[in-house]
């Protein structure tokens, strides 16, 4: 007498086989262009480094204008993020929306909208003007460009850390004699700590890996986004791909970073 | 003093209405509800550190319904401690302190001087809530708020942080409210009890009142009281004024005497222990009601018993000792006599 395993097993079998499958077709999708591009340049594009002055001075304006970004948003955003997650802002869904919609606009649209906006002939222009900054065509417009499309990634996911931290922490140091600000700065901020640094690394990544915002606003000076696409464009593929394999490569310094942070829980939401 | 007048204040969907009661300077008081009635609300609320939506908040006869936690001069003590994680115990104990030297002292009294140098992930959940009560003394509080802060401690640290409080309490006339779950601790420590059910409060009275007459059957019930009848209650002697008076109730067949503070009472609440059973109609005596039953069951808790008696329609539980059962010759099926003094039945 022969016996067949049960229809549903059989059934579980072929879903399991079909997660598993599409599971790795995606990872393919996803994996196999970025490899391409390491393993094809990724030797050239480091040797390269030493060699192309041009390409170091563009990594070096890109890793300074994100830093400069990412700062202006972690010192501008953290208190948002702090209301938002407390909820203790008026329309607060008002503004959770004004944030999310950078997120959701194609970036040479953000581009447009920033020179609008800050451009020469704007009002918001000529106020920066009047402080010496020029957005068009400077490192002022980069980081504003940076700042435009990241800074909501950033102040999202500080929010999300800063409400993992039980609020009745602060409830105790203010019982304790601390004032709202100080409880916030003394308790929760270290709380939330590796929370918002992990955010402000997301942020920094996003905004270093930023083209189409910046390409309207600045050309040049060329940030390393822009300059892989000069070089494309004016030169060709072959010589456009070593640049492309180093961002690559140092996009790995962030991708790293995320991943220790992740690792460690947060002391803060132990006691959940 | 902490006084409250018509607290009102939200949690979520949750929302603590109409709450008022006044504790002296000094005093102990001990608030009771089951699971959800509002108790930590309470708490947060006269700390400051919850919004009031109407009322107001009155400690050392100021008013401080709008004035800011850093300001009230009251510590807290949340049932999970919430110690910061980041730092030491001495650096959690020391945090609001004016004096380290005291705060450290006020930690050894404690019985936690020993675990100073210790980081907060290392301590067991009972020295977690002393070291949150040191934290909370180390200010100087003249008011300590406490939510259920002995739970987790083990029994003899229990007693012995229970005495140390007592202790302070008495030296710096502090003011304590305190949440609780154990009825033995109101019943020791407490000046004032105050029953809160579904954000409302129920009851504010001495311990030995709110337990011996509950204001409402629901409240006779949380409090442990075994037997709680439904009936009608008619008038024996008159009430005047707020003066309890003596009425007659009936449940089915079942008439007893008892005592009234309202002229409306619908229920009988009888406590177990007040209950005595004898193997005959006992002779003539002050107790007011004897009624005749058969033991239907006998549940024995190590030294006590739990007799439940059929008076036919109701059953009456009386708790007697282990001693009395066997000296009675007490088994399912005895035809006892249970004898209830009319004070002991109260009308509400």
């Amino acid at each position: 007498m022969t016996t067949s395993a049960p229809p549903v097993r059989a059934t579980h079998r072929l879903a399991t086989t079909g997660v598993v499958a599409g599971s790795l077709l995606l990872m393919l999708l996803l994996a196999l262009p970025i490899v391409t591009v390491v393993l094809r340049s990724g030797v050239t594009g480091l040797q390269q480094l030493g060699a192309d002055a041009e390409l170091r001075a563009s990594l070096w304006l890109t890793a300074q204008t994100a830093t400069l970004a990412t700062l202006l948003t972690v010192l501008l955003g953290t208190p948002l993020a702090y209301l938002l997650a407390r909820e203790r802002l008026p329309a607060a869904s008002v503004v959770s929306a004004l944030l999310d919609l950078p997120l959701l606009i194609p970036h040479p649209v953000a581009g447009m909208a920033l020179l609008l906006a800050f451009g020469r002939a704007s009002p918001g222009g000529a106020a920066l003007a009047a402080f010496g900054l020029a957005v068009v065509g400077s490192r002022t417009g980069i980081v504003l460009a940076m700042l435009f499309v990241a800074a909501p990634l950033y102040v999202s996911a500080a929010r999300e850390a800063i409400a993992r931290v039980d609020e009745r922490y602060e409830s105790v140091a203010r019982t304790l004699g601390d004032s709202p600000a100080r409880a916030a700065w003394r308790v929760t901020r270290p709380l939330a700590g590796r929370g918002l640094l992990a955010a402000a690394v997301v942020m920094w990544a996003r905004a270093v890996s930023e083209f189409g915002a910046i390409v309207i606003l600045t050309y040049n000076p060329k940030v390393a986004s822009v300059l892989s696409y000069d070089r494309f464009t004016g030169e060709g593929l072959d010589a456009a791909l070593p640049v492309a394999a180093v961002l690559v490569i140092l996009a790995l310094v962030p991708l790293l970073a995320l991943r220790t942070l992740r690792a460690r829980a947060l002391p803060g939401e132990l006691t959940r | 003093m902490i006084r409250v007048d018509g607290l009102g204040a939200r949690a979520g969907a949750f929302a603590l209405r109409d709450v008022s009661f006044e504790l002296q300077g000094g005093a102990w008081g001990i608030v009771l509800g089951p699971a959800g009635a509002g108790k930590t609300t309470l708490l947060e609320t006269i700390a400051g550190v919850r919004h009031v939506d109407a009322g107001s908040v009155t400690l050392r006869n100021t008013d401080v319904t709008r004035t800011p936690p850093e300001q009230r001069g009251v510590g807290i003590v949340y049932q999970h401690a919430f110690l910061f994680p980041h730092l030491s115990v001495e650096a959690n104990v020391a945090y609001g302190a004016r004096d380290r030297a005291y705060a450290i002292e006020v930690a050894r009294r404690l019985g936690v001087g020993s675990l100073m140098s210790r980081a907060v992930g290392s301590l067991s959940g009972g020295e977690r809530q002393m070291v949150a009560i040191a934290r909370a003394l180390a200010p100087e509080p003249d008011i300590l708020l406490l939510d259920e802060p002995f739970a987790a401690v083990d029994p003899r640290n229990r007693t012995r942080l229970r005495r140390e409080l007592r202790s302070m309490q008495w030296e710096h006339s502090l003011t304590v409210l305190h949440v609780t779950h154990d009825f033995g601790e109101a019943g020791t420590l407490g000046d004032l009890a105050i029953l809160l059910e579904g954000g409302r409060l129920v009851q504010a009275a001495r311990p030995e009142t709110l337990f011996r007459r509950p204001a409402s059957p629901a409240a006779a019930e949380f409090l442990g009281a075994e037997n709680v009848f439904a009936g009608t209650t008619t008038p024996m002697e008159s009430v005047s004024g707020d003066e309890p008076g003596v009425m007659l109730f009936r449940s089915g067949s079942l008439a007893l005497v008892g005592i009234s503070d309202a002229k409306l009472a619908t229920h009988a609440v009888i406590r177990g222990e007040d209950v005595v059973l004898s193997r005959e109609r006992p002779g003539p005596s002050s107790a007011r009601n004897a009624v005749a039953g058969v033991v239907a069951e006998i549940v024995v808790h190590g030294a006590l018993a739990r007799v439940t008696v059929d008076l036919g329609e109701l059953p009456l539980v009386a708790t007697v000792t282990a001693g009395s059962v066997s000296d009675l010759g007490l088994l399912p099926g005895s035809r006892v006599v249970a004898t209830i003094k009319a004070t002991a039945v109260h009308l509400c």
